[in-house]
């Protein structure tokens, strides 16, 4: 099908998308967890398909995948919650043991800092950041632990509806398909079956394409933490690539994961915490200007500038909600944009719609005629 | 004894087995088929596809009559008249070429549609089905290839 739509459809698109983000933004409740339903749709498909490809009917393969996820689901969360409760001691200690080792790298590169510059010393920084650091910390649980139980409560029944999502979408995927496309007029109804096809392919692009990037973001990841020395660099490099979903938050929380267990585990040698530094930077930028274009990018056939560009204005619109949605939002709204440009700028199938509309409109008063 | 009795056909099975496409698929198979099928109702003289567009679909006629004609000539373009269990725009299904002609109902009528798309997710889903349907399909471009050698009109070149 051509695809070469101009200035003012791309507009629409560009558009169309900030729309959707600005109005995304204030129903998270439920598109975070239809995300989440088509990313586990999308990682559930081959499975299903693989048993529709050894004989079974589509439904079964749907409820044997589907079921059989929800099913783990539980069955981890069953085995999981005892085993939390027991570690959750030791993990309290271990992340106090890391807080420690972070705060002390800081009060170090803050002396090492005072030493250099006396105006800094003048100013007592390092006293300052030490007793605010200090504050944050001890009042952090305070301020933040009943919100953050508030947030999960409101949205932990959200999220349960994901896996549920997900099952409905690989059991009656077809019949939606079949519904939509019913509803169609007869002038526009092969490229509206072409549209829904594409918006899967799409769909299921950037969802394959993230997972390409989450594994070279691991290997970029823990080949520069295994240069530097640090230890478990692949458990790192993975944790970091799967926070980096969330675009910029996800990269601060784990460059500040990564800086933590280089201070701890090196607490006499702050340059191995600067060049973990150094690492993750590198790394982000490649993921940014090099990786995110060629695979989800790609994958969308989106122009790699064009792909950085929108998730600055993600960013902008939508905070990190707009982040994580732009550019699978921007994938769909150019095809369906494309696709409607084609249709409402092709005068032939308007012409054989308005036709096809009188020739009803004569059927249905040809008896009153009489 | 009913695990091996044999299955019986809908109405809807039977109404597909009757159109050649399908005619050597079983139940279970016209089963799967049926799912992949849209179904869409064309009034007399309404356009069902246009010469030159791209192809996207294989229409089957389930009742009334389709015209293929050239481009805007229903009446002095006349290439065939098609009736029920026919089908046509198949080259859409092998490639995604231009329409060759023009489709118009000659009658009110009702077709099923395949998508291409659904017809290449069956090669790989259900082989079978696939390879089954694509004989037919063979058959049917070869009996038009005959009818078109065979015509007055034809000349080698």
């Amino acid at each position: 099908m051509n695809r070469s739509s101009g200035p003012v459809v791309w507009i629409g698109i560009i558009a169309a998308t900030c729309l959707l983000l600005f109005l995304f933004k204030k129903i998270l409740w439920l598109v975070v967890p239809f995300l989440l339903a088509l990313i586990i749709y999308y990682f559930l498909q081959p499975a299903t398909h693989r048993l529709v490809l050894h004989g079974l009917h589509r439904k079964t393969a749907a409820a044997i995948t589907g079921g059989g996820f929800i099913l783990l689901l539980l069955i981890c969360a069953a085995l999981l919650f005892p085993w939390i409760s027991s570690h959750a001691v030791s993990w309290q200690e271990s992340m106090a043991r890391y807080i420690e080792g972070g705060s002390r790298l800081l009060q170090k590169t803050m002396d090492g800092l005072e030493v250099q510059f006396a105006f800094l010393e003048r100013a007592s920084l390092s006293r300052n950041v030490s007793e605010q650091m200090a504050a944050f910390t001890e009042t952090f649980a305070q301020r933040y632990l009943a919100d953050f139980v508030v947030t999960l409560a409101t949205w932990l029944p959200a999220l349960l509806l994901a896996p549920f999502l997900a099952f409905f979408f690989l059991r009656d995927g077809r019949r939606f398909t079949r519904f939509v496309a019913n509803a169609v007029p007869n002038a526009f109804f092969e490229r509206t079956l072409y549209l829904m096809h594409e918006m899967d392919r799409t769909a299921r692009a950037y969802f394959q394409g993230l997972i390409s990037l989450t594994i070279l973001d691991t290997i970029a990841l823990a080949i520069g933490l295994w240069i530097i020395g640090m230890s478990a660099p692949v458990l790192l490099g993975l944790v970091c690539a799967v926070l980096a979903w969330v675009p910029y938050v996800g990269s601060i929380l784990g460059c500040l994961l990564v800086v933590l267990v280089a201070a701890t585990d090196f607490p006499l040698d702050p340059w191995m915490a600067y060049g973990a530094i150094i690492v993750f930077i590198l790394v982000r930028m490649l993921d940014d200007f090099v990786f995110m274009p060629l695979t989800i990018g790609r994958s969308l056939r989106m122009h790699p500038l064009l792909t950085v560009l929108m998730i600055f204005v993600g960013g902008a619109i939508a905070g990190v909600a707009g982040l994580m949605l732009v550019l699978p939002l921007l994938g769909v709204a150019m095809v369906v944009g494309e696709t409607v440009g084609m249709i409402v700028t092709d005068p032939r199938l308007q012409a054989r719609h308005a036709y096809a509309r009188r020739l009803r409109n004569e059927q249905a008063a040809a008896d009153l005629q009489a | 004894m009913f695990l091996f009795s044999k299955e019986e056909d809908s109405p809807r099975l039977k109404q597909l087995r009757a159109l050649s496409l399908f005619s050597t698929l079983g139940p279970r198979e016209l089963k799967t088929v049926d799912g992949l099928l849209h179904e869409r109702s064309f009034l007399k003289d309404e356009v069902i596809f246009d010469q030159g567009e791209e192809g996207q679909a294989l229409y089957i006629i389930e009742s009334g009559k389709v015209l293929i004609c050239r481009q805007g000539q229903p009446t002095g373009g006349k290439i065939a008249e098609l009736g029920e269990g026919r089908l046509f725009g198949e080259l859409a299904l092998l490639d995604n070429s231009p329409r060759a002609a023009q489709a118009r109902a000659a009658e009110n009528c009702t077709l099923a549609v395949l998508f291409r798309a659904d017809f290449l997710g069956l090669l790989e889903t259900h082989a079978v089905i696939a390879s089954k349907i694509s004989l037919q399909l063979a058959r049917h471009i070869g009996q038009r290839l005959r009818e078109t050698v065979t015509s007055p009109a034809w000349q080698p070149e």
